[in-house]
């Protein structure tokens, strides 16, 4: 199963909710605390995300986005097909079996990554409402 | 509703490290290292060890076996550091070692998965901090432990200390792993009482930990619960006749079950303040990990009580007609006789103030236990305030 069509699909899909995220009052500011830059490098189809929890972006959100590639240099990268990453913002993947298996592979502190999980525990929520609005309705996971 | 136990959703039992054990089996292993089809070593150790020439005994060991000797790094103290592995693999690369031969604790294991990662694959050791980012196997890795406490002869992970960033790095995969763990138990012989205290109470909270934490499987769980048991049989045995090998081969075996059991399950909270009063305050670890244990299964035990009533079991305790949070308090009270008993007989320190930790110190020790990757694994979330209770306490 591919659920994504191309890069700008998965840009459009997994971005729509960091772009949420990151202007999410509740959430975004915990994982600001991080001060990471995260990378995510997918496979099937290829793209890349990168997250900086670093620098306040000074417009009002909690982080900054950028789609494709870009110098930052990233403290931690994690690797997956999109569909683990699709599955994942569904909270239905379990981050530490998934490292152990593999399907993820993180390059990095990873009791810092870790540590984020239970902030992100709501976006296992949103993102199944983001995809309904984004018209995304047959990429959704019961 | 089924009556049945719940069983994890997911688990996975993966065991590529050989272990043989053999009372003098240090002096021949020559069959398993055919196997490995090596043919010059590269030992790591710690200087130390040469006063018991227990270096020396495995040098001619690897030479019967016609393996070579390429060369010897002694320079492992506790708490390694990057720079020290990346010397070391420096020193095996000019040596052209092809495979890499730990001879001690803990950090001489650590640091030789580490030297052996960099001598494989090369590079920088911070490149590789993460889980699982290898892609193919190392070196042959050979691990004969000298204590009876780490159990990192049959884990995948290595812990090392990174000054520039004040903190300790992880490496998690399972190429780390050693090929082949040789047990002697006549190599621990010697061991001194307190030393033997604070590993075996180190391979008892490994046990604890990995029986109780959110990872913990079926698998896990019989390697746990057999370490628990021969551990509460015969540490203060160990402790008191350090001669007897018989004693000295169950506190081996069970370091090397827990070992293997927490490879597979984490630990917890009590490894979480360990690392960090470790880090910051030089705790030895077997002894932090003492000091924590009751506290830290205190804390875990609303969360978890049939399994530390179970634990209570395993530690040797009647606790037919008892509920199970009773059995858990008799357990954790047991532990805390363990230690008093060890103290009596070996000097095991029962109390932070005793091994120079100062109390305006805590916050900040509790503060970087809360970074530490142990507490996701934990299975009662963490609050640092409870951190600070504990460490507080055990002050």
């Amino acid at each position: 199963m591919t659920f994504f069509q191309d890069e700008k699909h998965l840009y459009k899909c997994l971005g729509g909710l960091f772009e949420k995220v990151r202007r999410d009052a509740m959430i975004g500011p915990k994982l600001a605390t991080a001060a990471l830059v995260i990378r995510f490098l997918y496979e099937e189809p290829e793209g890349q995300i990168t997250i900086d929890l670093k620098t306040p972006p000074g417009d009002g959100t909690f982080f900054s986005t950028f789609y494709g590639k870009n110098d930052l240099e990233a403290d931690v990268v994690m690797s997956m097909k999109a569909d683990v990453g699709h599955r994942f913002w569904f909270g239905k993947v379990n981050l530490v079996a998934a490292l152990t298996r593999r399907q993820i592979v993180a390059k990095g502190p990873i009791p810092k990554i870790l540590k984020l999980l239970p902030a992100i525990q709501p976006t296992y929520a949103m993102y199944p409402e983001i995809l309904k609005e984004l018209g995304e309705d047959k990429i959704l996971l019961a | 509703m089924s009556t049945a136990m719940a069983f994890p959703d997911f688990f996975q039992f993966h065991l590529p490290v050989r272990i043989v054990f053999g009372k003098g089996l240090s002096k021949d292993f020559s069959a398993e290292l055919s196997s490995l089809g090596v043919s010059r070593a590269f030992l790591v150790t710690e200087k130390f060890l040469h006063t018991l020439k227990i270096p020396d005994r495995i040098r001619q060991a690897l030479e019967s076996a016609g393996v070579g000797i390429a060369g010897v790094f002694d320079e492992v103290v506790p708490n390694s550091e990057v720079g020290l592995c990346e010397r070391g693999a420096e020193a095996a690369r000019k040596a052209g070692a092809d495979c890499i031969v730990a001879i001690g604790g803990g950090s001489s294991i650590d640091t030789a998965k580490a030297i052996n990662l960099l001598l494989s694959e090369g590079g920088k050791l911070l490149d590789y901090q993460g889980a699982q980012t290898l892609t193919r196997p190392l070196k042959p890795l050979v691990a004969v432990p000298t204590t009876s406490g780490t159990g990192s002869e049959a884990t995948m992970v290595a812990v090392i200390n990174d000054p520039d960033s004040q903190s300790k790095i992880s490496l998690v995969d399972r190429y780390l792993t050693p090929a082949l763990a040789v047990l002697d138990p006549e190599l621990t012989l010697t061991l001194p009482r307190r030393i033997t205290a604070a590993t075996g109470m180190d391979a008892l909270t490994h046990a604890v930990e990995a029986y109780v934490d959110i990872e913990s499987s079926p698998f896990s769980d019989a390697l746990a619960a057999q370490a628990m048991r021969l551990v509460a049989r015969y540490l203060s045995k160990a402790v008191i006749d350090g001669g007897d090998v018989e004693v000295r081969s169950a506190l081996q075996i069970a370091s090397t079950m827990a070992g293997v059991a927490f490879n597979h399950s984490m630990v917890g909270v009590i490894h979480g303040m360990a690392h960090a009063l470790g880090g910051m305050c030089h705790v030895v670890h077997g002894e932090a990990n003492a000091m924590m244990l009751p506290l830290g299964m205190e804390y875990n035990l609303e969360v978890r009580e049939r399994k530390f009533a179970e634990i209570a079991r395993f530690l040797g305790l009647d606790i037919r007609g008892k509920s199970d949070r009773d059995a858990g308090l008799e357990g954790i009270a047991f532990v805390r006789q363990l230690n008093q008993e060890l103290h009596d007989l070996a000097g095991l320190p029962t109390r932070l103030s005793d091994v120079g930790v100062s109390r305006d110190r805590l916050p900040e020790v509790a503060a970087l236990a809360m970074t530490d990757g142990s507490m996701f694994y934990n299975p009662r979330d963490v609050a640092e305030e409870d951190v600070l209770a504990m460490l507080e306490r055990a002050h």
